[in-house]
């Protein structure tokens, strides 16, 4: 291998460890922007947060439990493909919020087939929140 | 020089089914709604592609690889020629044509077999991420493809759309293909036909039948 490539090997093994994020890490950025977005912003809360995930909005005929169910602890089905999803709480499935491009990947896609939009910085902090607050 | 037959049947029906499937494999890629949708489409894309390798093996003439994919001193001299005005026009794809079809095979086998990767959860998320890559470097390729078919429609004289819909293209008697291979086309319109309407969830359910004709 030529050297460029050894070390280019090195790099990404170093930076993979630094990838590997934790959901506190990821709830302080969207403390961040939830600050940003309101000034009279008073932190996060898991009983909104069960509450959003729970309900249906703006009309629409699905919430976040149809796909991910009622006691996100345990796995949820997909209500389309029927294909199972794995537990969305971390104490359960400690790979969920560690990939901050995963997590806002599927909080867009998501939120925009459940509520017609995108989730705001409060919201999608609610929703972290109530789900590290579940135990097995 | 009269008009000739150049593509044979299996490679027009290919051609617009591929066309068909990756743009409402693209345009159903947003919701999860469109989930079912959106997988069938991408398997047809995959099925079709891995149909067209094998027909650039054994088609007619045209249709083969042997025929059209040439190397990059070939793609860059016709390129020069086409800026002096002097490229011969070949009857088949021309070279820079040929590159981007290439491209465009490769890239659709990749699009789709990452997509199927990820839908079966054989990779970690990095697939994801490269499933739409691919698929987006696929519609800027699509891009350029279409506008080359133009540019060169122009330049030649000549609807190459036209010619990917009835086959035909202005050549010489003897460089025209001796079949339509016409009934490799309908069966492989049949199957892709059979494929959705299987594959189809609402079909699963014989509902959709009862109200169709509760409609009429
Ligand atoms: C149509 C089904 C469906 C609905 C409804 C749904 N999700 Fe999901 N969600 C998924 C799928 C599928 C995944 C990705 C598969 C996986 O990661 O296991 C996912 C993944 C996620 C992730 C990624 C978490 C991580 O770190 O891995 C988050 C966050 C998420 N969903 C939040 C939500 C929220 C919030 C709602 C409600 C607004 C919601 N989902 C509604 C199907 C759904
Ligand atoms: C939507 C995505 C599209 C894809 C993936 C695609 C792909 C391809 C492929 C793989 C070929 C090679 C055909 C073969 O030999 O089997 C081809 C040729 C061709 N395509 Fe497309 N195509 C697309 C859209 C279009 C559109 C919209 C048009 C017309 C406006 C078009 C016009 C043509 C023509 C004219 C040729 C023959 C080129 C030649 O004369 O050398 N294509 N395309």
């Amino acid at each position: 291998m030529k050297p460029f490539t050894i070390g280019f090997l090195i790099l990404i093994a170093i930076a993979q460890p630094l990838r590997a994020e934790q959901p506190q890490d990821i709830i302080l950025s969207h403390t961040l922007q939830a600050k940003q977005d309101n000034a009279a912003f008073l932190g996060f809360d898991a009983i909104r947060g069960e509450q959003f995930f729970k309900s249906q909005h703006n009309g629409g005929d699905w919430s976040c439990a149809s796909c991910h169910t009622d006691n996100p602890a345990a796995a949820g089905l997909h209500t389309v493909t029927k294909k199972e999803i794995e537990p969305m709480a971390p104490s359960v499935n400690p790979a969920r919020f560690t990939n901050t491009s995963k997590v806002e990947k599927w909080f867009k896609r998501n939120c925009k087939d459940v509520l017609n939009r995108e989730c705001t910085a409060q919201e999608k902090g609610d929703v972290i929140t109530y789900l590290m607050s579940l135990n097995r | 020089m009269s008009s000739i037959k150049v593509w044979d049947l299996p490679t027009r029906f290919f051609h617009w089914l591929l066309v068909l499937s990756f743009a409402g494999a693209f345009l159903t890629a947003e919701s999860e709604r469109n989930r079912d949708l959106h997988v069938l489409l991408g398997y047809t894309v995959l099925g079709l592609i891995v149909f067209r390798l094998l027909w650039g093996l054994i088609g007619s003439r045209y249709a083969r690889f042997y025929s059209f994919v040439c190397s990059p001193k070939v793609v860059v001299l016709y390129l020069c020629q086409l800026i002096q005005k002097q490229a011969q026009h070949p009857v088949g794809h021309n070279p820079a044509g040929a590159v981007v079809i290439v491209l465009l095979l490769l890239l659709g086998l990749g699009s789709g077999l990452s997509g199927w990767a990820v839908y079966e959860d054989i990779g970690a998320d990095w697939l994801t991420e490269w499933h739409e890559l691919i698929s987006n470097a696929m519609l800027v390729v699509v891009c350029i493809h279409i506008t080359g078919v133009v540019v060169s429609s122009y330049l030649q004289g000549e609807n190459l759309i036209a010619a990917m819909v009835t086959g035909k293209k202005l050549g010489h008697v003897n460089q025209a293909i001796a079949s339509n291979v016409a009934s490799l086309a309908w069966l492989l319109l049949a199957v892709v036909i059979g494929l959705w309407i299987w594959a189809w969830p609402a079909s699963k359910d014989l509902n959709w039948l009862l109200h169709t004709f509760s409609w009429w």
